[in-house]
């Protein structure tokens, strides 16, 4: 845990060590006007634009519009490098700097009879001699045909020119190797839960690692997809359908982990609030993905502390990785909380699946000794010194006494043998070899105790299975704890019914009680247990109770 | 002599009681066969026993109980049983003889020949004589005990914290269990060997023990050289 602590450590400090070594602007921006008609003495950097109003204005259909921003740069370039402006525009537009036209994106004015042309991001170069420290006019000729409530500039930035390039290249490289790495983990838990389908918290982890990477995709592929304006909201929906598919999946997996009272109906709230900013004013892309961002934080903090305050195992990690996200929102903003946050908790949900993986490994290793100690079970009732040594010594009596009567007594535990040898590696057998078994066991106990045992069964269903040697141990008890009735009788009865819900083994003795107490949980009972939990886990009961004429067990066994 | 056999085995029961009657014959004046530890219990309260042969499983139920009444009784227990690995704590409680199943005349005879010849016991492996002490059964630590002196039928245990208890087996009985940690150095006197202080030699014939614990006791004129040549 050290290690991972010491991983999480290293990744913040490396995110403070990137915003700290952020250069200070050399430029700075002044309002910017707009005045809507066309006029090319517009883009001059020393007219008028007093009347000029500030503000967005909204254009009802393809018209032309300007829009002027002062903008001081603080520092000359450095030779041989010019300065360059990257600006985010709804519209088609060209760009003037003081006065002189630098770039065009599109063909404003013209957007109703062509295609659409250019993209919303947009880098152009300023010539060196226009770039000196000073005063300027950035004037940007447009228009706006597709969504006319979006004028104005979104972003600007202002830096050499090959910075502007190579900035977000290797900040969207980095975000590529960041999707990458939850690509592949999204792959890989993929393959996981493939090979386990009742896994389901493993698919879920799956689908959180792929719409983070799809996030990160979309989000950051601007430089290589060219997205023209009109398109752009297409862009926004997906991300926020991503966002609201990561906000519900993750509250829902610590869910799965750290079980809470009334889970469903607080999942179905959740998902209800998700939906109604989701769908809350179709165009704030803004608010609904920090609305849905903080409601997936909030709901799993609430579970994740629940978690703690329980004392499940992983719970504190995951509540640490929490915290650390809300600081890092708190401390820098949305944008680099949204990654950095989402990276942790990410990491925090990997650190619950290892340990649920530990925990099923251990639980599996457990459950093959658990079989293998059964089986040794089963196969040590035939040679345990009670059984083995009082049967042989009523065979030599039986062979020195009777020899005809030996033959059938070793027979019948041949046969015995026979039977539990071939049960030995099942954990599951027909119940008629079941009974078979249970009835060669009483053969020789009659040549031992010489008591007429009776074996009675009713309702038995040949095509059930059942773990093998419990009805032989149910039998053992009442052959030990029960003395015949005055006619030297002890007589077995088993009974089977089943209904849509279980099925049922009953087990009676009729026989005097040996002895009125209450016997306690012997091996057998144990045995017959841990046989039933093998094969059915929980869906089982086992009861066993004195009767007036006996003694009686009941096995239940749940679909 | 009076025999019981405690068995829950009918076939083994009867192989037993038929070996018995082959073995010892006439000897026999009572053999009776129980199937139940609560009914052997209360035949050994009312009847009086030479012999008991005792299963240690008996339906399922643990025969230690049975077995420490059973050796705080008069007569003496052999134990037929098939859990070879119980032989040893049988011994610590002092019975006579443990007899493995699967079992033939000639072992069964083996063991009867302790009871009859009064043969003692090889190795002194017993640890506890149990005593009856107001209905309850407690065992006493044999390296607790002094000495033992016959009192009749009973037997009077000295121990080692000047303490006495009574004991139902007879002295000879003991003398087969005890020995040869301890020597019968008188008819009425059974002594743990290695609490004798010294041997002394008094006028008129008679010799006496003194123990570390500064008591005398009597030497039988007949056992004066065995005893001595023992404790030298």
């Amino acid at each position: 845990m050290n290690f991972r602590l010491r991983q999480l450590f290293h990744y913040i400090s490396l995110i403070f060590l990137m915003i700290s070594c952020a250069k200070a602007p050399v430029f700075k921006k002044y309002e910017t006007v707009y005045k809507i008609g066309d006029q090319q003495t517009w883009a001059s950097k020393d007219w008028d634009d007093k009347d000029w109003k500030k503000g967005d204005p909204i254009l009802d259909d393809g018209r032309v519009f300007w829009l002027r921003t002062p903008i001081d740069i603080l520092q000359d370039p450095e030779r041989p490098n010019p300065y360059g402006i990257r600006l985010e525009i709804y519209g088609e537009y060209e760009v003037f700097w003081d006065g002189i036209l630098i770039g065009k994106n599109g063909n404003p004015g013209l957007e109703a009879t062509r295609a659409p042309e250019g993209k919303i991001w947009a880098t152009f170069i300023i010539p060196e001699h226009q770039a000196r420290k000073g005063e300027h006019l950035l004037a940007i000729r447009g228009s706006l045909y597709y969504f006319p409530d979006h004028t104005g500039i979104w972003s600007l930035n202002l830096d050499y020119y090959d910075n502007l390039l190579t900035d977000s290249l290797i900040q969207n490289s980095y975000m590529h190797v960041f999707a990458g790495a939850f690509l592949i983990i999204s792959l890989y838990f993929l393959f996981l839960f493939l090979n386990n389908k009742k896994e389901y918290p493993t698919l879920i982890f799956s689908i959180c690692c792929f719409l983070i990477f799809a996030l990160a995709l979309t989000v950051f592929s601007t430089d290589y997809i060219p997205i023209h304006y009109s398109v752009h909201v297409i862009r926004l929906q997906i991300i926020s359908s991503f966002l609201l598919g990561i906000s519900f999946l993750i509250p829902l997996y610590f869910s799965m982990q750290f079980p809470y009272p009334r889970q469903r109906l607080l999942l179905i709230l959740y998902a209800a609030v998700l939906v109604f900013i989701f769908l809350f004013r179709h165009d704030a892309f803004d608010f609904k993905a920090v609305g849905m961002v903080l409601s997936m934080w909030c709901f799993s903090f609430c579970v994740v502390t629940y978690g703690a305050y329980n004392h499940i195992k992983g719970a504190r990690l995951v509540l640490a990785t929490l915290l650390l996200s809300m600081i890092i929102f708190l401390t820098f903003g949305f944008v680099i909380s949204l990654y950095a946050g989402l990276g942790l908790i990410l990491l925090g949900m990997l650190y619950l699946v290892a340990l649920r993986i530990k925990d099923q490994r251990l639980a599996y290793e457990n459950s093959l000794v658990q079989s293998t100690r059964l089986q040794l079970e089963l196969l040590k009732k035939n040679i345990q010194p009670h059984f083995l040594m009082n049967t042989l010594t009523s065979l030599i009596d039986w062979v020195e006494e009777s020899p005809k009567k030996g033959v059938l007594f070793i027979e019948a535990l041949a046969k015995e043998f026979d039977l539990v040898n071939q049960m030995e590696n099942h954990t599951l057998i027909p119940v008629n070899q079941e009974i078979e078994l249970c009835k060669t066991h009483l053969e020789i106990m009659e040549y031992r105790k010489e008591i007429n045992y009776v074996w009675e069964d009713e309702g038995i269903d040949s095509s059930e299975k059942i773990p093998p040697g419990i009805l032989h141990t149910l039998l053992e008890n009442g052959i030990t704890h029960s003395l015949p009735q005055d006619d030297n009788i002890i007589m077995f009865k088993l009974c089977y019914d089943a209904n849509n819900e279980f099925r049922r083994y009953t087990f009676l003795t009729f026989a005097k009680e040996n002895s009125k107490k209450e016997p306690i949980e012997g091996t057998g009972i144990k045995y017959v247990k841990a046989r039933l939990e093998e094969s059915y886990q929980s869906k089982w009961s086992f009861t066993s109770e004195a009767t007036d004429s006996g003694w009686k067990n009941e096995i239940i066994i749940y679909y | 002599m009076n025999i019981l056999i405690i068995e829950d085995e009918s076939r083994i029961a009867k192989r037993i009681e038929r070996m018995t009657r082959d073995i010892l014959g006439n000897a026999i004046q009572s053999l009776r066969h129980i199937n139940t530890l609560q009914e052997a219990m209360e035949f050994l309260e009312n009847n009086p026993l030479d012999l008991v042969l005792l299963d240690l499983n008996l339906n399922g139920e643990n025969g230690f109980d049975m077995l420490k009444s059973a050796v705080s009784e008069s007569f003496h227990t052999i134990i037929i049983s098939a859990y070879k690995d119980q032989a040893i704590t049988a011994f610590e409680y002092g019975v006579l003889d443990f007899v493995p199943k699967p079992f033939n005349i000639e072992r069964l005879e083996q063991a009867f020949e302790r009871v009859t010849s009064q043969e003692k016991t090889d190795a002194s492996s017993i640890k506890f004589l149990a005593v009856k002490k107001r209905g309850n059964i407690q065992l006493v630590p044999v390296e607790d005990i002094l000495y033992i002196k016959g009192a009749g039928a009973y037997t009077e245990l000295y121990l080692m914290n000047g303490n006495k208890e009574l004991h139902d087996k007879s002295l000879e009985k003991l003398e087969q269990l005890l020995s040869p940690t301890f020597e019968r150095i008188h008819k009425s006197y059974l002594v743990k060997m290695s609490e004798v202080k010294e041997i002394i030699v008094k006028s008129g014939s008679k010799y006496e023990v003194e123990l570390n614990s500064g008591e005398f006791l009597p030497i039988g004129r007949t056992r004066y050289k065995e005893i001595k040549s023992k404790w030298v």
